[in-house]
């Protein structure tokens, strides 16, 4: 072939191609049974009216004010099979209503008013993607993580809990299923968010959020 | 406030808050049920209660509180007999008849003491709405044999005033908080100062009870309320994860080999001529 068609041949072919396996090898903008699926667990029948108006059995207990035990808060968390590992910090809700994370990217937020991870209900850890000044934040990979990969959490004890992934998913962020991430009932679940999905100079901001639901590992003991 | 105002008749040795209309919270409504719980704060004496002639509590003692009773609605007689009494006998301590009842509602009947020292029955509605996110409700209810008395966090009044069987209702950061009662407008200190812990998106009900002689205390109810989630979850301002289409330099290379491709093909066109 001459090599003025070998080189348009060649452009072509990389023009089109290297898209083309771009497009191939971006990650799923979702894995894994849907977020708000994984997260609804039945509701609570409750008890049908009985028809005579019967009293309940009465248990009583010592009104005076008692110290609230306080759980373990998680310090820290690794996902080995992405490399990431971040130190937790506690966190609570931010003026804007939002849940606030902490300003360092490398760090992530544990929403210190939910459940802590292995209580019943969700617990949520929650990071920076990225930062202007700082780059790329801790939580940058959870956008590849993959169903049955690990998660690991360690609490201010030192002990620590064993995650497998369920599900990821790209959600816009009008529509995240927020009562249902920061359920305080139900089964005892992780569910780790960042930003994801296109990015919106105009707000400086990312239109989804990225979330990562788990669940005990099955051999959780540590 | 959202004490209730007496309806019916009442009985009794003792002077007793009438009989109760409950305000039904719609949040919570349900076509069968309330939720009543029951809070003893006559100091020194032990009793059991009655529900339509029925023993709902045994030895009931002061300064404890029972768990939330969902009871079918309806009207209820309530009665209340010294605890070592032989079961149904006997004159009964206070009592209040047709006590309604209605579906849905959240209260608190409350044994106490009147400000002149005079045990009195109280229901008392709680707030069952929805806490914000970040928050907590906290009810302060003023049941103790005392008179008008201000409570402060911190140091900080932030009830003034509150009187005997009355109730305020504040919305506060969640956290721990210092809190103690004082005899209103004044510095002395009535009780306290006790750590209360607000848990976020909860409802906590402080009730100050009992008297001069007996002492003065608190008691702490857990009011069912359902929490809020934050509104959303923030997560980045550089844009480096960003998947809205090609990544630039993916883009940029595509154009450049379109550009060698384009080049190459007037080089082929030029040489068939």
């Amino acid at each position: 072939m001459r090599p003025a068609a070998a080189t348009a041949v060649l452009g072509l072919a990389l023009a089109v191609g290297a898209p083309t396996a771009w497009a191939l090898a971006r990650p799923d903008a979702a894995v894994g049974p849907p977020v708000q699926r994984v997260l609804e667990s039945p509701a609570a029948v409750p008890p049908a009216p009985s028809g005579a108006p019967a009293l309940p059995p009465v248990t009583t207990r010592d009104a005076a004010p008692v110290e609230a035990s306080a759980a373990r808060p998680p310090v820290r968390l690794d996902l080995p099979g992405l490399g990431v590992t971040a130190p937790v910090d506690q966190v609570g809700v931010a003026g804007d209503g939002q849940m606030a994370l902490p300003e360092d990217v490398d760090r992530v937020g544990w929403y210190r008013f939910g459940p802590a991870p292995g209580a019943d209900g969700n617990a949520v850890l929650a990071g920076h993607v990225d930062d202007r000044e700082q780059g790329p934040g801790a939580l940058f990979p959870l956008r590849d993580v993959e169903p049955g990969a690990e998660l690991v959490v360690t609490d201010a004890a030192g002990e620590i809990t064993r995650w497998r992934v369920v599900s990821r998913e790209l959600v816009q962020k009008q529509v995240l299923p927020l009562d249902a991430i920061f359920a305080r009932e139900g089964p005892a679940r992780l569910v780790v968010i960042t930003c994801g999905g296109p990015f919106l100079p105009e707000y400086s901001s990312y239109r989804d959020n990225v979330v990562v639901v788990a669940e005990p590992a099955a051999d959780g003991t540590p | 406030m959202n004490t209730v105002r007496t309806l019916g008749r009442t009985a009794g040795v003792l002077t007793a808050a009438g009989a109760m209309a409950l305000v039904a919270t719609p949040a919570l409504a349900d076509n069968h049920t309330a939720t009543v719980s029951v809070l003893h704060a006559v100091p020194d004496l032990p009793v059991d209660v009655y529900a339509n002639g029925e023993r709902l509590i045994d030895d009931f003692q002061p300064g404890t509180l029972t768990d939330p009773l969902e009871l079918p609605a309806g009207d209820y007689d309530l009665a209340l007999f010294p605890a070592d009494a032989p079961d149904g006998s006997g004159q009964p301590l206070l009592s209040a008849m047709d006590v309604a009842v209605p579906a849905g509602a959240n209260a608190t009947v409350v044994a106490h003491l009147t400000e002149a020292g005079q045990p009195a029955l109280t229901p008392f509605v709680n707030d069952t709405s929805t806490v914000p996110a970040g928050q907590a409700r906290v009810t302060v209810r003023h049941t103790a044999a005392a008179p008008a008395v201000d409570v402060r966090a911190g140091g900080q009044v932030v009830v003034d005033g509150l009187t005997n069987p009355n109730g305020e209702t504040l919305t506060v950061p969640a956290g721990t908080i210092p809190a103690d009662v004082v005899l209103a407008g004044t510095d002395t200190v009535a009780i306290g100062p006790a750590d209360l812990t607000l848990a976020e998106g909860t409802s906590t009900v402080v009730y100050a009870w009992g008297s001069e002689d007996a002492g003065f205390e608190l008691a702490v109810q857990k009011v069912s309320a359902q929490h809020s989630a934050p509104s959303g979850v923030p997560g980045g301002s550089a844009g480096l994860a960003d998947d809205a289409g090609l990544p630039l330099p993916v883009g940029a290379a595509a154009v450049a080999r379109l550009v060698l491709a384009g080049a190459g093909a007037v080089r082929l066109a030029r040489a068939s001529r």
